[in-house]
C-alpha cells in the first residue's frame, strides 16, 4: 500500500446554501475569493496535490449544492468519501442547527464500513463579517457540539480573508488519509484494534 | 407530413392513378424488351431540381442537383448531376460532386427504393443496388418523391414491400408476380471479369453533353458514363452491368460517407466495441434503420464490397436542416394579421425554431412561445391581459409585502425563504451590465419575483436553479409583472425540475438514458459498464436547461428554440445525447469513469457549438421517431404531468 506513488483522498464539502463551501474550496485550491461565486447547481469538485510527511496525495474536493431539495443526490456524489467536511456561517444560526440533518444525512448515503470511526471536520466560516458582531453561533457552542459527535476537529475560518483555510485543509487530507489507511486494513481482513483510533483523531492536534 | 402518408402511398391519387398505367406499361415493357432497339431515343420521363446530398455531417455542406429518369427503349435510367457553383462550400471540391454524380444507373441493378418521411425537414430515399451497395441520401429539398415514384412504376415494375409500406422493391418478378424469370436473378456475386467491353454505350441516352452545358459540371476523371450498358444486355443478366469501376466508385463513395457519417457519431472504430455490438444498435429499434438494414442483409453476403448493415444505419442518418439567421421584426409582422394575432402558430415556431429571434424581438415573442399569451390574441388583447396581470401580480406580492417584522419574527418558512432567496440573486449574472454592480435594482426586482412565485406556488416554493431561468427572462421582458407572469408560464412547464422528491429530474434522467441507449449503444453500454447509468452529469444541464453551458446570448437563442417544442417538445434530452455524441470518442478513449466525466461535463461549459449541436439534436430527433418518443415517459418535463393531484408532494419536515 505505501509503495503506491499517489493517493486520491476523496472529500465532501457539506452545508447549508451560501455557507462558502465553494469559496473555501476555492481559496484553498486557487487562492482567489469572488464575491460573485454562483450557486452550485449538481456537483462539482476541485483537485489539489500536497505532501503529507512522505507521501504525496491529491484531494478531490467535492462541492455541492446546498439545498436540502437536492440532498437525495448524494448518493451518486458521496460513495468512497475518505472525509467529510461540514460548513456552517458563524453568523446564521439556522445553518448550525442544520449540522446535525447533514452529518446523519452524509452517514445515511456514504454508508461508510464504520460510521462511528468516519473522519468529519467542522468549519464554522465567515468570521470576517462585520468584524465579528454579527455572530450569533458561539466557539464553545460549535466546540460542544464537535465534542458531541466524538471530538470532530473545528476551525473557524474565512474563505475572503484566507484565514485558517490551509490549515483546515491540511488536518482534513490527514483524516482522509488516516481513513483511508484504516480502509485499506479493514479491507485486509486485519482487526480494527490494530488501528489506535485515538491517535489517529490526535493527529491534527487541532 | 400527415401520419397517413408516412405508410400508405395508395391514398395518394396521383400514385393510385400512375398504378393502373405503370402495370400496363410494364406488360408493354416486357414484351419490348424481347425486341428492343437501343438507338431509340432518349427520352426524359422525370426531372426534379434540388435534389441533394449531404456528404457531411454539416447540413451547410449540400450538394444540389438535378434528378432526371430516362427512359430509352424498354429501359429506364436515373441520373443525379450536381450542379456546379450551386455550393460555395470551399470544402467540397469538384472531386467530391463527381465522386457522389449518379451516370445513368439502370433500374435493373436497382434492388429498392427506401422512402423517408421525417416529421419534419425533407423528404428523402435511399437507393439500394442489386449489389447491396446504396447511394447516399438523396433529398429532395422541392419535394417530389411521389412523382418519383409514381413515374417509375410507370417504366417498371415497383411494389411495396410486405414487410414495410416505406420499402419500393424495383423488379421483384420472384416475390410479387410468382413468376420464374431466371434471368432476372439477383446475381450471387457480382462477376467482376465481366468487364465493359462487351457493352456498347450511347452517349446521347445520357444526355452528358446536354447536363454538362446545363450545370457546367465537369464529369471528372471517375465518369463511368461507359458502363451503362445496352437495355437488351441488361434485360438478361444484369449482373453484368455492374462493373468494376462501378464498384469502385461506389465504395469511395460508401467509404467516404461512413468516414463523414462517423464523424457525426464520433464512431471510433478501435474502441473495442465489437461489430455485434453495433449490429444491437442498428437493430435497436430505429424503424428506418431496422427496415432498410434488412434489405442490406438480404444481399450484403452476396457481394464483395456489400455495405454492411452498420455503415447503412449511418448512410441513412439525416442531417439538421442548416440554422437560419434570427427572425427579424420585418418577417415577423408576416406571421400577424392586421390586428396583431399570429396566423399561423406552427409556421411561427418553425422558424423561431430554426433561427430563433432578433433580440428586440423577444420581449413580444417569449410570451407567446411560453403561453403566456394566446397566439390568437390581438395586440389590444394582449395590452388588456397586460394590465389585468399587472394588477393580480400586484395583489400576490401585496401578500409577502405585508407581512410586518412581528409576524416574520413567527413565521419561519417565510424568513427561511426569502433569506434563500436574497442569498442566491446577488449570485445570479452578476458580471451582466444589467445585474452588476451594488444596489442594483434588478436584483431586488429577481428576488421580489421569485418571493412572490413562491406565494403563487406556495407548494413548490424557492429551490436553487429558478433564479438562473429568470434571470433571462427579467432581463428581456424589463418589466417586473410580465416578467413574472412569463416565469410563471415557463415553470408550469419546468417546475417539476424542482419537486422536492426530484421525480421531475428523474424522470428526464432516465429518459435520457433511454435514448442514449436507442441512438448511440456503444455509449450506453460504456456508461453501464462504468456505473454512470445515473447521467447524474447531466443534472446541471436539465435543471436550468444549459443555462450555465452556454454564454447569456446563446442561452436565449436555445431557449427560444427548445419553447417552440417544434420537432418534439423533449428537444433538449436530444440535445444532451447530441453533446454526448459529440464528445464520445473522447470519453470512451479516455475511459472517463463517473468522477471524471462529471468533471469533464461541467468544464464543457463555454465550449460547446450550439448551432452545430441543435443541429445534430433535430437530426438524432427525427432519426428517433417515435421510437425516441416511446422511450420517453408521459408526464417527462416539459409535459405536463399525468396525474395533476400528486403533482406537488408537500413534504412536512421540510420548510424551504
Amino acid at each position: 500500500m505505501s509503495l503506491r506513488r499517489r493517493t486520491l483522498l476523496k472529500v465532501i464539502v457539506l452545508g447549508d446554501s451560501g455557507v462558502g463551501k465553494t469559496s473555501l474550496m476555492n481559496q484553498y485550491v486557487h487562492k482567489k475569493f469572488s464575491q460573485q461565486y454562483k450557486a452550485t447547481i449538481g456537483a462539482d469538485f476541485v483537485t489539489k496535490e500536497l505532501q503529507i510527511d512522505d507521501r504525496l496525495v491529491t484531494l478531490q474536493i467535492w462541492d455541492t449544492a446546498g439545498q436540502e431539495r437536492f440532498q437525495s443526490l448524494g448518493v451518486a456524489f458521496y460513495r468512497g468519501a475518505d472525509c467529510c467536511v461540514l460548513v456552517y456561517d458563524v453568523n446564521v444560526m439556522k445553518s448550525f442547527d442544520t449540522l446535525e440533518n447533514w452529518h446523519e444525512e452524509f452517514l445515511k448515503q456514504a454508508n461508510p464500513p464504520d460510521p462511528r470511526a468516519f473522519p468529519f471536520i467542522l468549519l464554522g466560516n465567515k468570521i470576517d463579517i462585520d468584524g465579528g458582531n454579527s455572530r450569533v453561533v458561539s466557539e464553545k457552542k460549535a466546540k460542544d457540539w464537535c465534542a458531541s459527535k466524538g471530538n470532530i476537529p473545528y476551525f473557524e475560518t474565512s474563505a475572503k480573508e484566507d484565514y485558517n483555510v490551509d490549515a483546515a485543509f491540511l488536518c482534513i487530507a490527514k483524516a482522509a488519509l488516516a481513513n483511508e489507511h484504516e480502509q485499506d486494513i479493514y479491507f485486509q481482513g486485519i482487526p480494527e484494534a490494530a488501528v489506535p483510533e485515538n491517535e489517529q483523531r490526535g493527529g491534527c492536534a487541532c | 407530413m400527415l401520419e397517413s402518408e408516412l405508410h400508405d402511398l395508395s391514398d395518394d391519387a396521383d400514385y393510385a392513378a400512375s398504378q393502373q398505367q405503370g402495370s400496363a406499361s410494364m406488360m408493354l415493357g416486357s414484351d419490348s424488351a424481347k425486341q428492343s432497339s437501343p438507338r431509340d431515343g432518349a427520352e426524359i420521363v422525370f426531372q426534379k431540381d434540388n435534389v441533394a446530398i449531404h456528404p457531411t455531417q454539416f447540413a451547410s455542406e449540400r450538394i444540389s442537383g438535378r434528378l432526371k429518369l430516362i427512359k430509352q427503349s424498354s429501359s429506364l435510367f436515373m441520373t443525379w448531376i450536381p450542379y456546379k457553383g450551386h455550393n460555395s462550400e470551399a470544402r467540397l471540391s469538384d472531386k467530391d460532386r463527381s465522386l457522389y454524380t449518379i451516370r445513368a444507373v439502370p433500374f435493373t441493378d436497382i434492388r429498392s427504393i427506401r422512402r423517408h418521411n421525417p416529421a419534419l425537414g425533407w423528404q428523402y430515399i435511399i437507393v439500394v443496388l442489386s449489389s447491396g451497395l446504396a447511394h447516399p441520401p438523396l433529398y429532395f429539398y422541392s419535394g417530389g418523391v411521389k412523382e418519383f415514384l409514381a413515374t417509375i412504376k410507370q417504366h417498371v415494375l415497383l411494389v411495396r414491400s410486405a414487410e414495410d409500406a416505406n420499402i419500393f422493391l424495383v423488379n421483384d418478378f420472384q416475390n410479387t408476380l410468382q413468376r420464374t424469370l431466371s434471368s432476372l436473378e439477383l446475381p450471387r456475386a457480382v462477376p467482376l471479369a465481366c468487364g465493359p467491353s462487351d457493352m456498347s454505350v450511347d452517349e446521347s441516352i445520357l444526355n452528358e453533353n446536354q447536363e454538362r452545358a446545363d450545370n457546367g459540371v465537369n464529369s471528372g476523371s471517375l465518369s463511368v458514363t461507359q458502363f451503362h450498358g445496352r437495355p437488351r444486355h441488361k434485360a438478361h443478366d444484369p449482373a453484368r452491368d455492374l462493373s468494376i469501376q462501378v464498384l469502385e466508385k461506389f465504395s469511395l463513395v460508401t467509404k467516404f460517407a461512413r468516414e463523414t457519417t462517423s464523424q457525426l457519431f464520433g464512431e471510433n472504430h478501435s474502441n473495442g466495441f465489437s461489430a455485434n455490438e453495433r449490429r444491437t444498435h442498428i437493430q435497436a429499434n430505429l424503424d428506418h434503420s431496422k427496415n432498410s438494414s434488412n434489405v442490406v442483409e438480404n444481399t450484403s453476403e452476396k457481394s464483395p464490397v456489400a455495405l454492411d448493415s452498420h455503415e447503412f444505419d449511418n448512410l441513412s442518418l439525416i442531417w439538421g436542416k442548416p440554422r437560419q439567421p434570427p427572425l427579424g421584426s420585418e418577417e415577423w409582422i408576416i406571421f400577424l394579421d392586421s390586428e396583431g394575432r399570429v396566423t399561423d402558430s406552427e409556421a411561427l415556431r418553425k422558424r423561431v425554431f430554426y433561427g430563433g429571434l432578433d433580440h428586440e424581438l423577444r420581449n413580444e415573442v417569449w410570451g407567446l412561445l411560453l403561453g403566456y399569451y394566446p397566439y390568437e390574441s390581438t395586440y389590444a388583447e394582449r395590452e388588456f391581459l397586460k394590465s389585468v396581470k399587472k394588477l393580480e401580480y400586484e395583489n400576490i406580492k401585496n401578500q409577502w409585502q405585508s407581512i410586518s417584522s412581528a409576524q416574520a419574527k413567527r413565521f419561519t418558512k417565510f424568513r427561511e425563504r426569502k433569506g434563500l432567496i436574497e442569498k442566491d440573486v446577488v449570485r445570479t449574472d452578476r458580471s451582466l451590465a444589467f445585474y452588476e454592480g451594488d444596489d442594483n435594482p434588478n436584483i431586488n426586482i429577481l428576488r421580489d419575483i421569485l418571493l412572490t412565485y413562491s406565494f403563487y406556488n406556495f407548494d413548490l416554493g424557492y429551490c436553487q436553479g429558478m433564479s438562473d431561468l429568470l434571470s433571462p427572462i427579467l432581463f428581456v421582458m424589463d418589466d417586473e409583472s410580465e416578467a413574472f407572469w412569463c416565469f410563471v408560464a415557463l415553470m408550469e412547464r419546468l417546475g417539476p425540475n424542482f419537486n422536492r422528491d426530484q421525480n421531475g429530474m428523474h424522470s428526464q434522467l432516465f429518459a435520457l438514458s433511454k435514448l442514449v441507449e436507442l441512438l448511440d449503444s456503444p455509449l450506453h453500454n460504456y456508461f453501464k459498464q462504468r456505473d454512470c447509468l445515473n447521467y447524474f452529469f447531466c443534472f446541471r444541464w436539465i435543471l436550468i436547461q444549459f443555462k450555465r453551458e452556454f454564454e447569456y446570448e446563446k442561452t436565449m437563442r436555445l431557449w427560444e428554440v427548445l419553447w417552440t417544442h417544434y420537432p418534439s417538445e423533449h428537444l433538449h434530452l436530444y440535445v444532451c445525447v447530441a453533446i454526448l455524441k459529440r464528445y464520445r470518442g473522447k470519453i470512451m478513449g479516455e475511459v472517463m469513469d463517473f468522477d471524471t466525466l462529471l468533471k469533464f461535463i461541467n468544464e464543457l461549459s463555454g465550449h460547446i457549438d450550439l448551432d452545430a449541436t441543435l443541429r445534430d439534436a433535430e437530426a438524432l430527433c427525427i432519426c428517433a421517431g417515435e421510437n425516441g418518443a416511446a422511450r420517453i415517459p408521459p408526464g417527462t418535463p416539459p409535459s405536463l404531468p399525468v396525474d395533476d393531484g400528486s403533482f406537488y408532494v408537500q413534504q412536512d419536515d421540510e420548510v424551504l
